[in-house]
């Protein structure tokens, strides 16, 4: 099954793959070749991708994502979203600082749209922070 | 000699200046191509979309979503000016400001109230002097990649005006990238919500399940269309905006070699007539002590 994770930038990553873990509006969902079409809502969290049948849960390459829309064909999967982050690309110590720093910022936000956009780089950075621990659990033996 | 000198000079000065525009040449040049590059890459991401909503627009869903109205009477409308940052740009600023100007008498003479975003010094410079323009907010240094961030900015404040009624229309006024050698300042409309249809929709989109409802995606999906489409003409704006600096600069470059070209020239005949003026002195010395 081919997996797609398409953002306005361009194509994030494309390739082969066992199966895919999405977070929807309603909830985390497990998808496999074959599916049914489907067409969903993405929010804001974590896809989680087996390369192949026999990878062990420790083995799963992780992406942080904003939200966005899915497309479940029984060929492919193809995800358009705002934004995305392979886990190897995030430095965790750095989304902490700006994750800290966009807490600051929601706090101190004068007015609706500040506060909406540190809202959004709340979301964003904890979302990454939160893959890039998925990942650090991921590697230790 | 005084003159040798001071045209030695003049032309050391326009040596400098040559080096600078012909640098600031070759910047633009190269971010050009990556905005290009950048209008490219989100192609996969905006066909996507396009399909997705032709097909819920064959099943009547756009005609109920509020993005999609088209209001009877327009009696408002907010303009988003994209200017630059930067000027050096040959007549940019100026195209679209009278493009701009020229949308606000529109406007005024058909009775419409109209609100502005500016995007660019230059053009927040512009419409903070009209007084009759109310200026709804204002950017300006954009990254050339405007990240998703700022980029939802501008496009939340416009869907929240159009959400609320405050606004009829939004439309854009940008530079339009034709080719290498025309760039036109345009007007697009951004909302009410419209997009080119795909002829053809795949089977897998047509049979597809949407979940929670086709409702909910096509609200998701619509508002990323529009971001896109904010998108592409920011960046096909930049791309305008660069590649008219690089023909200005290679035209001060040109006129530059030009100027040195006759410096140099003026500067060897003060030179030879120096020198003619000083041998003519020497035989005249020789002649009178014989």
């Amino acid at each position: 099954m081919k997996f797609q994770l398409v953002t306005l930038t361009g194509t994030n990553t494309e390739q082969e793959v066992y199966e895919v873990i999405l977070p929807t509006a309603a909830g985390e969902i497990a998808v496999f070749g074959g599916h049914e079409p489907l067409v969903t809502i993405a929010v804001p969290g974590a896809i989680a991708v087996r390369h192949t049948k026999g990878d062990a849960d420790d083995r799963l390459e992780y992406f942080a994502i904003g939200g966005g829309v899915i497309e479940v064909t029984p060929e492919s999967i193809k995800v358009l979203v705002d934004s995305a982050d392979s886990a190897d690309d995030i430095v965790e110590s750095e989304t902490k600082a700006a994750l800290d720093r966009a807490l600051k910022m929601r706090e101190s936000a004068k007015d609706q749209v500040e506060l909406e956009k540190a809202s959004q780089l709340v979301d964003r950075h904890a979302v990454r922070l939160k893959v890039a621990d998925l990942r650090r659990r991921r590697r230790r033996p | 000699m005084s003159s040798t000198r001071a045209l030695k000079s003049r032309i050391r000065s326009v040596k400098s200046t040559k080096q600078i525009t012909k640098a600031m040449q070759l910047v633009a040049a190269s971010k050009m191509r990556k905005a290009q590059d950048a209008e490219k890459a989100m192609e996969p991401y905006t066909s996507a979309a396009r399909e997705l909503l032709t097909h819920l627009a064959a099943q009547g869903e756009t005609d109920r979503h509020p993005l999609f109205q088209v209001p009877e009477k327009v009696r408002s409308r907010l303009l988003i000016v994209v200017g630059t940052d930067k000027g050096l740009a040959g007549a940019y600023d100026a195209n679209v400001l009278k493009l701009y100007t020229k949308q606000l008498m529109e406007d005024e003479a058909a009775g419409i109230k109209n609100q502005t975003i500016a995007i660019g010094r230059r053009a927040n410079r512009f419409v903070s002097r009209l007084k009759s323009v109310t200026v709804a907010a204002a950017y300006q240094d954009l990254p050339d990649d405007p990240s998703g961030t700022q980029l939802r900015a501008i496009v939340d404040t416009a869907i929240d005006a159009f959400n609320t009624g405050d606004i009829d229309v939004v439309d854009i006024v940008y530079t339009e990238f034709l080719s290498s050698v025309t760039q036109q300042a345009t007007v697009r409309r951004i909302l009410p919500a419209g997009f080119e249809k795909m002829a053809e929709v795949s089977e897998d989109v047509r049979t597809a399940e949407f979940e929670p409802s086709a409702e909910e995606v096509l609200e998701a999906v619509t508002y990323r269309l529009v971001e896109a489409q904010v998108y592409y003409y920011l960046l096909t704006a930049r791309a305008s905006e660069y590649i008219m600096r690089m023909l200005a600069m290679k035209n001060a470059t040109d006129n530059a070699n030009d100027l040195i070209d006759d410096l140099t020239l003026a500067m060897n005949k003060a030179r030879q007539s120096a020198i003619t003026q000083e041998l003519a002195e020497i035989s005249g010395g020789v002649e009178a002590m014989k």
